[in-house]
């Protein structure tokens, strides 16, 4: 995992969820990019961030390079928060929406994040003898608006916690924020608050992640993705 | 039997446990667990790791107990001599500088402790020295150190720093809201941390001389 | 036995350990070195290979590993009015960022700059007994130590213990008699002079701006602004450097420190300015 770094968070709310990554591409200490994509779409209520190996993130999850990032526009900062910038959201995953899009006309209806879960950990465990070098988060609502996340290991053992979920090279510390900062029924607005703050502030204790955030927070009524701007150092 | 066995020197063993030290505008808060464990056994509940030198410094100490309690004693005994040849205390930041040079005269058998000492300086205003094992050291307004110290550092560089904090005075925080943070804090370590837990012990170091408080942890 | 308490000039170590007790060893029968020149002593295992112990011991392998905190990005060079020095201030132990607030110039006196880079410890404790012995030969001389011999008691301390693990890359600077001086002296005990130097994990991406801003006849405030500049891009592509960039300025009457300011404002606002057409 250092060989690329990387960090990751998911966290429910009430009635929502939100998943967050650093922005940063890098090969150990040579930051090479600043706008790499680690979290993708699987429907419009799932997504999902891979931390690990670059290089696997990739070939598993997008066989697209990611077009350049879309005009900023600035909003309003509330008070006791970061700067942040908007973006439209610009996430694919060719790999899995074969899957997802199977799933869709095989039985019908939309993928539930466990089942989406559950079919990326299948993927994984498939090559339980040397696969991929990834640790998938999950975050989204399933038909019920009921909230769902989960995290896995590089063989896709799940893990489906009530508060959060973080991996990346940056996991102690986003442990320690989470830990301290997240509480229950966070509504929308608040739970992105909490989750920018944990990601912003766990990074910049790791020397190989951040650049920079991206969050995306979804709701029943549609996501809200922002990109975060954090220290370039 | 011809074969050779290879027996590796290895005097060092991990007794776990978190440190963290907060300076005020007047005041400084040393805390630390006082889990002593080995791998998963607990060797003790209550073991303090945190000491109060009798100069109204408070030296945290965190890595291998042994060692710990070993540097302590050496620590008091130079500040006995100081105050036999001075006829006074000897002052914080003398002391943080004797500390780093006699870890240093370790350097080719350091000392496997992380040190944190808290402390007044000259003006009366809290001071925090943060060390590495062979005498690296750094004057902070806030440090954590030990096996949950990577949790608890960005935690307080959010909620005492103040940083990725925009439109807030940036400000030294009251001794109340300081308490609460530490709780909060070893709370949260705790719960991640196998190596901390069972009680958190906080120093509150003023010119009046050191209080201690004790308060509960999770014991699983 | 504690009378290094009273003369604050031998505490840094000299024959005494910090506790200040004497050594046998330490004592020297001929009565030829002045015993303030006498190295420091470190206790060290009753083992057959304390060298090999210390390796292992720092090493990625330990089970009970002692990661010694590491400086980066250092750099200093000499032009017309002088010798700018800038440095970042991020500590690392592996990829955990220990400290944002480092400060890796170390005043040796007022007319004396070393830089830090590698062992934290290493590079503030040898300075610092460097300082002491600078302020030695400065009583002892009624004048002041040159750089070419302060940084060739540093390069000759360091020497000593060649190979049981020191790591330091620093640069010594000063203006003394002969006019501003620049020296690199590391622990494998290489000295040398140059104009120009950058050390660390960031250097490369530094000295990549140095040299393409680089001349002898800049101003003061162009030459601090080239300095700062090749700090702040260091750390934008070294993940191992970072936090706040601090520049002196070394100049005829001793150094002067000029600035120290967040690396992350600067690398926004250079972002921000207007760049030359790619076309």
């Amino acid at each position: 995992m250092e060989y690329n770094g990387g960090a990751i968070i998911a966290m429910k709310g009430k009635g929502c969820v939100a998943i967050a990554a650093d922005r940063r591409f890098g090969i150990q200490a040579l930051t090479l990019g600043t706008d790499f994509q680690k979290v993708f779409s699987a429907t419009d209520k799932i997504y999902f961030g891979l931390a690990g190996l670059a290089t696997d993130v990739q070939t598993l999850l997008s066989n697209r390079i990611p077009s350049p990032t879309p005009p900023f526009e600035f909003t309003s900062s509330r008070p006791i928060q970061s700067f942040f910038l908007k973006t439209k959201a610009d996430i694919c995953s060719e790999k899995f929406r074969m899957k997802v899009d199977m799933y869709h006309l095989r039985e019908e209806r939309e993928i539930s994040p466990k089942t989406f879960a559950h079919m990326v950990s299948s993927t994984l465990y498939e090559k339980r003898f040397g696969g991929y070098f990834v640790f998938p988060t999950v975050a989204g609502l399933d038909a019920n608006n009921e909230p769902y996340i989960c995290n896995m290991d590089g063989i896709g053992c799940i893990t489906t916690p009530n508060d959060f979920v973080v991996s990346g090279t940056a996991e102690n510390q986003l442990y320690g924020m989470c830990e301290s900062l997240w509480e229950p029924n966070l509504e929308p607005e608040d739970l992105f608050e909490t989750i920018s703050q944990a990601l912003l502030n766990g990074v910049d204790r790791d020397a190989i992640s951040g650049w920079g955030g991206i969050v995306h927070v979804i709701t029943p009524e549609g996501v809200i993705t922002r990109t975060l701007k954090g220290r370039m150092d | 039997m011809n074969g050779n066995i290879e027996h590796r020197f290895s005097p060092y063993t991990d007794n776990g446990g978190t440190t963290l030290a907060i300076a005020g505008e007047d005041f400084c808060v040393v805390a630390g667990d006082t889990r002593q464990s080995e791998g998963y056994l607990i060797n003790s509940r209550y073991s303090p790791k945190v000491y109060h030198l009798h100069n109204n410094t408070v030296l945290a100490t965190g890595g291998m107990h042994a060692d710990g309690v070993a540097l302590v004693k050496r620590i008091g005994q130079n500040l006995d001599w100081y105050v036999h040849k001075h006829d006074k205390d000897m002052s914080a930041q003398a002391l943080a500088q004797m500390l780093s040079t006699i870890l240093y005269s370790k350097r080719f058998f350091p000392y496997y402790v992380w040190n944190t000492l808290g402390g007044l300086d000259e003006n009366g205003k809290g001071c925090v020295f943060s060390y590495d094992p062979v005498g690296n050291f750094e004057k902070l307004h806030w440090s954590a150190s030990g096996s949950a110290g990577h949790l608890l550092q960005p935690f307080l560089d959010n909620q005492i720093g103040h940083k990725h904090q925009s439109n807030v005075e940036h400000h030294l925080l009251p001794l109340d809201k300081v308490l609460k943070i530490v709780k909060d804090a070893f709370n949260g370590a705790t719960e991640r941390d196998i190596y901390t837990g069972d009680f958190v012990e906080i120093f509150i170091i003023t010119k009046d001389g050191v209080k201690v408080e004790k308060h509960d942890l999770k014991k699983d | 036995m504690l009378d290094f308490l009273d003369n604050p000039a031998t505490l840094a170590g000299a024959n005494r350990d910090p506790d200040g007790d004497m050594h046998a060893a330490d004592f020297d029968p001929v009565g030829m070195a002045p015993t303030e020149f006498a190295h420091p002593t470190f206790s060290v295992p009753a083992i057959a290979d304390p060298v090999a112990f210390l390796k292992h011991q720092t090493g990625v392998d330990a089970k009970n590993r002692i990661k010694i905190q590491h400086g980066t990005t250092t750099l200093a060079f000499k032009f017309n009015h002088g010798v700018i020095v800038a440095v970042d201030s991020r500590a690392t132990g592996g990829s955990y960022i220990a400290s944002q607030t480092v400060k890796k110039v170390i005043e040796i006196n007022p007319y004396l700059l070393g830089t830090m880079a590698g062992g934290a410890a290493d590079c503030s404790y040898w300075e610092r007994e460097l300082g002491r012995r600078c302020r030695i030969y400065e009583l002892n001389n009624k004048e002041r130590i040159s750089v070419a011999a302060a940084s060739k008691l540093l390069a000759n301390m360091v020497y000593a213990y060649k190979g049981m693990g020191l790591s330091m890359g620093t640069m010594v600077t000063g203006w003394d008699k002969t006019g501003p001086q620049l020296y690199y002296v590391d622990s494998d005990g290489q000295r040398l002079k140059s104009d120009l130097f950058s050390v660390g994990s960031g250097s490369t991406y530094a000295y990549g701006v140095l040299d393409a801003g680089y001349k002898p006849d800049l101003t003061p405030e162009e030459a601090i602004d080239l300095g700062r500049r090749a700090i702040v891009h260091a750390t934008f592509r070294d993940a191992y450097s970072g936090g706040y960039v601090s520049v002196y300025h070394v100049k005829e009457n001793g150094w002067e420190f000029i600035s120290r300011t967040d690396v992350n404002d600067l690398i926004y606002q250079y972002q921000a300015e207007e760049k030359p057409s790619l076309v």
